[in-house]
């Protein structure tokens, strides 16, 4: 690369760093025996991560098994796309349906992470929780046609208490005492657009990256490439609370490089052990009493079809049909607006700039639910594969150009539950283990495209008043938000999992992770699955003490 | 060359950054079976269209001569390795002002995070007035 004047200034300057954080390693915990029969967790992302660390420190034995490997802040590469092929999930997946992403990229449905920490690895950090009404989704919009409605077998008052927690777990700015994060360049621009067209709740948060020392981790430095990992370790991830304290606790072994290929029962139906392949595709099994399946709205409905036996034909916790129904992926669009002077947008955090007043239920715009507004940056790097795919000649180049004159926002809302929406196994193309790929069928809902046109002009509207040049509507990038395919539901008719997200067909078998939200709420839904996880964790404790389990 | 320029007009950028896609192109041209000849097969198609040198069109005509094959598997591969490349290229980086990576000396927290100047500070806290209706508790959900 050719370094220029400025850069050379730069680098006289002395850094300012924190004191140095310990250097970290990648414990993985005690040893425990394959036929020792414990509670296994399949994922280490924020369900999976969460509650091993819940188990695990109240003294409950578990093994996490991690399909991808245990990467630690001096691995984390802040280039976009070595990050991207460091760490996230790019096993073959295909795609129908008429979304767009099916046709801009056809094998890459879902940009989620594959490695310890899962996806709380890439996470931006927004930490809105649920408003009260969208726990009761069909019984607030009513019957929408398409559309698969049903109201949480939970409500706030039952989550309340869990928010709090993992608001402290995470370290929230804007909550229990937490500083704001500073007003980057990129939030200058929004929050003053937002000012200017009327709207009043917005702030740099609630996010879960560290405004001040926090919790043994250090304020952020402002460095952007929060999608890659965080070397600076200032924002929460599971990958560097909850699983280094769940390995450390003596009760917990991490098995990094291990694929869940199937869960097994017993004749009488409850599931008793977990087969997985290991970094060079050996086999093994793992003893289980109690199973929570972690995977992501992806990979848990995967495991689950791929899980069929003679006494569940169609998939384990199936009797419903629901499993991999209902895909959500939240409604999503993106506007980047181009000015006559500097935004430099990628300096700072990236997601610290939130506008909630579109979240909320108002029928006069046009659609059912509501959205959030959210500052987003991406590099040029990203930016010219996302901002608008395919496109060439001038006016590419044009919005190139712009770069350092650009502000980004992401738009991100509640999309509807589509029975049709859903994951399936593809079993005419298998994957690098010979397994058959997940499918991701989608369709947006007519209430979802209202949504996203309602969310643009909202976008043109904010960065016009601050007189912007130019605003590009950017559709949806591979989905990052995935949600539904083992919905929780008060009757075992019409969902997977009960209010513990406990399987309604298996009593020993839980799903822990956003699979299980029953509609998707406008809110980034890291926050409520830590939630969720938190309470279900603490349920099983119970249930374990008990000696039901 | 030509036909990156003219797909991917930059008029004030040099040609290193375009020649770095285009050698790329030409050594992953041979590296994908039953595709060796992808590349060379597509500009042979883009001079025959062009009545035997499409280096030789003026813009305009250059121009409408890519709009023509936009939907072919040859510029499919121009264009995926053109975004991924060109755009991650350190020297395209310093052209558009990008800065990079800023981890090694700091951050960018004492190097310009908030260093806009044309618009006023704006509040960073939460709005202090009424709570937002969809929070009070208690209230109907409709």
């Amino acid at each position: 690369m050719t370094a220029t004047a400025d850069r050379d200034l730069d680098a006289e300057l002395e850094p300012q760093l924190e004191p140095q954080l310990e250097p970290e390693t990648a414990d993985l915990g005690i040893d425990i025996d394959d036929s020792d029969e414990v509670v296994v967790i399949i994922g280490s992302g924020a369900g999976g991560g969460t509650v091993a660390y819940e188990l695990a420190t109240r003294g409950i034995r578990c093994v996490v098994l991690e399909a991808g490997p245990y990467l630690i802040a001096d691995d984390y590469e802040n280039d976009e796309w070595a990050a991207f092929n460091q760490m996230a999930w790019l096993d073959l997946r295909t795609t129908s349906g008429s979304w767009r992403v099916a046709k801009d990229f056809p094998n890459l449905p879902t940009w989620i992470v594959k490695a310890v920490g899962g996806s709380t690895t890439h996470w931006s950090g927004a930490t809105p929780r649920f408003m009260a009404h969208e726990f009761a989704a069909r019984s607030t919009y009513g019957q929408i046609d398409g559309a698969n409605l049903l109201d949480w077998p939970i409500g706030l008052d039952d989550l309340a208490p869990y928010y709090d927690k993992a608001e402290i777990a995470i370290g929230s700015t804007h909550r229990h005492g937490r500083a704001p994060q500073p007003a980057s360049n990129n939030y200058f621009v929004f929050a003053n657009g937002a000012e200017r067209a009327g709207y009043r709740y917005y702030a740099t948060g609630p996010y879960g990256t560290n405004a001040e020392p926090y919790d043994g981790r250090p304020a952020s430095i402002q460095d952007g490439f929060n999608f890659q990992g965080d070397k600076h370790r200032s924002k929460w991830s599971t990958r560097v609370r909850e699983i280094p304290r769940a390995v450390a606790s003596g009760t917990c072994d991490l098995r990094p490089n291990s694929q869940a290929v199937r869960i097994t029962h017993d004749a009488a139906g409850k599931v008793n052990g977990v087969e997985y392949l290991d970094a060079s595709g050996g086999l093994h099994r793992q003893s289980a009493r109690v199973v929570c399946l972690a995977g992501n709205s992806i990979e848990s409905p995967r495991l689950l079809l791929m899980s069929a036996s003679s006494l569940y034909p169609d998939g384990l916790a199936n009797s419903s049909g629901q499993v991999g129904c209902n895909y959500m992926r939240h409604t999503t669009g993106s506007a980047y607006a181009t000015f006559e002077r500097p935004v430099r947008m990628y300096r700072g955090e990236t997601m610290a700039g939130i506008i909630a007043d579109e979240a909320k239920h108002d029928t006069s715009r046009g659609f059912a639910g509501g959205y959030y507004m959210e500052t987003l940056a991406l590099g040029p790097a990203f930016l010219a594969s996302f901002i608008e795919p395919g496109e060439w000649g001038r006016p590419f180049t044009e919005k190139m150009e712009a770069y350092a004159r650009t502000a980004g926002m992401w738009i991100v809302g509640e999309d509807m539950p589509q029975a049709t929406n859903r994951v399936t196994l593809n079993d005419d193309v298998k994957d690098a283990l010979g397994l058959p790929v997940p499918d991701v069928h989608f369709d947006d809902h007519p209430n979802d495209k209202s949504m996203r046109a309602h969310g643009y002009e909202a976008a043109d509207a904010i960065y016009g008043a601050v007189d912007a040049v130019s605003v590009h509507h950017t559709p949806p990038y591979p989905s990052t938000h995935n949600l539904g395919t083992c919905r929780m539901s008060a009757s075992a008719d019409d969902g997977v999992v009960d209010r513990w997200g406990r399987a309604h067909d298996v009593s020993n078998l839980f799903v822990s992770d956003g699979s299980v939200m029953t509609t998707g709420g406008a809110a980034n839904p890291t926050l409520t699955i830590v939630a969720l996880a938190i309470r279900q964790a603490e349920y099983i404790a119970a249930e374990l003490a008990a000696g039901r389990l | 060359m030509r036909l990156l320029r003219v797909a991917y007009p930059h008029p004030g950028f040099p040609d290193a950054p375009y020649e770095r896609v285009a050698k790329l192109l030409a050594e992953a041209e041979a590296a994908v079976e039953g595709e060796e000849d992808v590349i060379s097969q597509g500009l042979d198609d883009l001079d025959a269209a062009a009545g035997g040198d499409f280096d030789v069109l003026d813009d305009e005509s250059a121009t409408a001569a890519v709009a023509a094959i936009t939907d072919s598997a040859f510029f499919a591969r121009v264009h995926a390795t053109f975004v991924v490349t060109f755009y991650d290229d350190h020297e395209v980086w310093d052209l558009l002002g990008y800065e990079g990576p800023s981890y090694d000396r700091g951050g960018y927290l004492h190097r310009g995070f908030d260093d806009l100047d044309w618009l006023p500070r704006p509040r960073i806290t939460e709005y202090d007035g009424p709570p937002r209706p969809e929070l009070i508790a208690g209230r109907d959900a409709r």
